[in-house]
This record gives C-alpha cells, structure tokens and sequence, in this order.
C-alpha cells in the first residue's frame, strides 16, 4: 500500500515567486481552491470545493520560501472527524529555477481505522460517493 | 436476487471485522483461533469471515481439519483506490500552477 505521495515538480520562477503561490488565497485559487489561508502557524484554515465541500485544515509549519506545511482533514460537516493527513512543501532553489517538492503523508488508513469509530468510515463512505458522482 | 457484493469501507466499517484484519496482519490464524478473541458466538464470528472472504480481503485455506485465514490483497485496493484520487488530485493541481507560471513568465 502506498502511504505517502510524493510530486516533485520544477519552475523557472524564484522560490519568492512560487512561494507567492502557495501562500496567498488570491493566487492559490487559480491553481488550487479557494481558501481563508494565512502563512501563520496555528492559522485554522479551509478549502472550498465547487461542490460546497470542505477540507478543513491548520497551519503547522511556515519557513518563508523553503518550507510550509499544514494538516489536511476531510470534513463533510459530521461531528470531529478522526481522519487526519499531511501536506508539506518544500521549496529549493536550482539553477534556473526552483525545484517544488510536495508530501501528502499521513495515510495510514489502517492504523486509523483501528483507533476510531464509525464516524471516520462514514466521511470515507460519502466521499467514495462524491468521488462515484463526479465521475458520472 | 442480488449478487452478493460488498462495499470495502463497509467490510472495515464494523469494529470486529477491523480487529480481525489487525490479528491478521501479524500471522496467519484459523477460524478457532479466531474466535477465541472474541466475546460473541462461534456462528457470528464465521459470518464477519464470511463477509470479509466474500470482499476480497482474505484468502481460506483448508490444512487438516483446520481453516487458515490469510490476509489477501484485492479488498484492500479499494481502501488504495482513496489514496490515489489525492495522487491523481496534486498532479492535476501543480500541473495547472506550473502552466499559470509558464505563461507568466512570457
């Protein structure tokens, strides 16, 4: 089983300017999803999907132009929801550019699983159904 | 009457069935041995391993008079099926960041 994903992916703009990107709601928004984002450690934080859904997260590391990373939750609106993830940023400069380096960690569905109740399965099992609906 | 079929979150859903999965992480057990950890009765627990052979998350093998349970990969795909709408999610997001900057930069 796959735990972690991992992109890595190359700009020819400054880790300033692509730190633009990921740190400012205004420009997030064009790439990503809208959002209330502060680079801020401590900073609650939500993403909006198009269909009204939430991914509700907090802000846990901010080193400007190197590093930003924040808790990753899926949240439908059902009580304190167990499941919890990761995304973290790494930004380096290369020749030409900088290199953006992405970890979505946190996975470990099973470990999860076993500690909590129902609550979490049922987020899962709504998000199963957004993900069938979408595909329709 | 409907095929049988059963949705891999709702196999996982039930405390018993993710307790057994746990105990089989660790070895390989049979269906007594099973049974044993658990306060319900013998015909319950063989249901739980029915719906989890039925799903796809465990193999039955017949040694002696003994049924083994073996943990098996198919059930869990659907649980790896999750993780890689995220992987698919990220490379669809960074590859639109990275057109944006592309364009910026002419």
């Amino acid at each position: 089983m796959i735990k972690e994903i991992k992109h890595t992916f190359y700009f020819t703009q400054t880790p300033e300017e692509v730190w633009e990107y990921l740190t400012k709601p205004e420009l997030m928004e064009q790439w990503l999803m809208p959002s209330d984002f502060k680079p801020v450690v401590g900073h609650h934080f939500r993403f909006t999907n198009p269909n009204n859904s939430f991914v509700v997260c907090e802000v846990s590391e901010v080193n400007p132009f190197t590093n930003l990373a924040y808790i990753w939750k899926n949240d439908w609106a059902v009580t304190k929801t167990p499941y919890t993830s990761k995304v973290s940023w790494t930004l380096n400069a290369i020749d030409g550019g900088t290199e953006l380096l992405l970890v979505h960690s946190g996975f470990e569905l099973f470990r999860d699983l076993a500690a909590h109740n129902g609550g979490w399965i049922l987020l899962v099992n709504k998000l199963v159904e957004i993900f069938k609906a979408d595909k329709k | 009457m409907r095929a049988q079929s059963y949705d891999a979150f709702q196999v996982i859903a039930d405390p018993s069935r993710r307790q057994i999965l746990t105990m089989l992480s660790k070895d390989s057990m049979t269906i007594n041995s099973l049974a044993e950890n658990f306060d319900m009765s013998r015909p319950a627990v063989s249901k739980h391993i029915k719906i989890l052979y039925t799903a796809g998350f465990i193999s039955i093998t017949d040694i002696g008079r003994e049924r083994h349970c073996v943990l098996k990969q198919d059930g869990f795909n659907e649980v790896q099926d999750f993780i890689n709408y995220f992987d698919k999610f990220w490379d669809h997001k960074l590859r639109k960041l990275q057109m944006i900057l592309n364009n910026k930069a002419k």
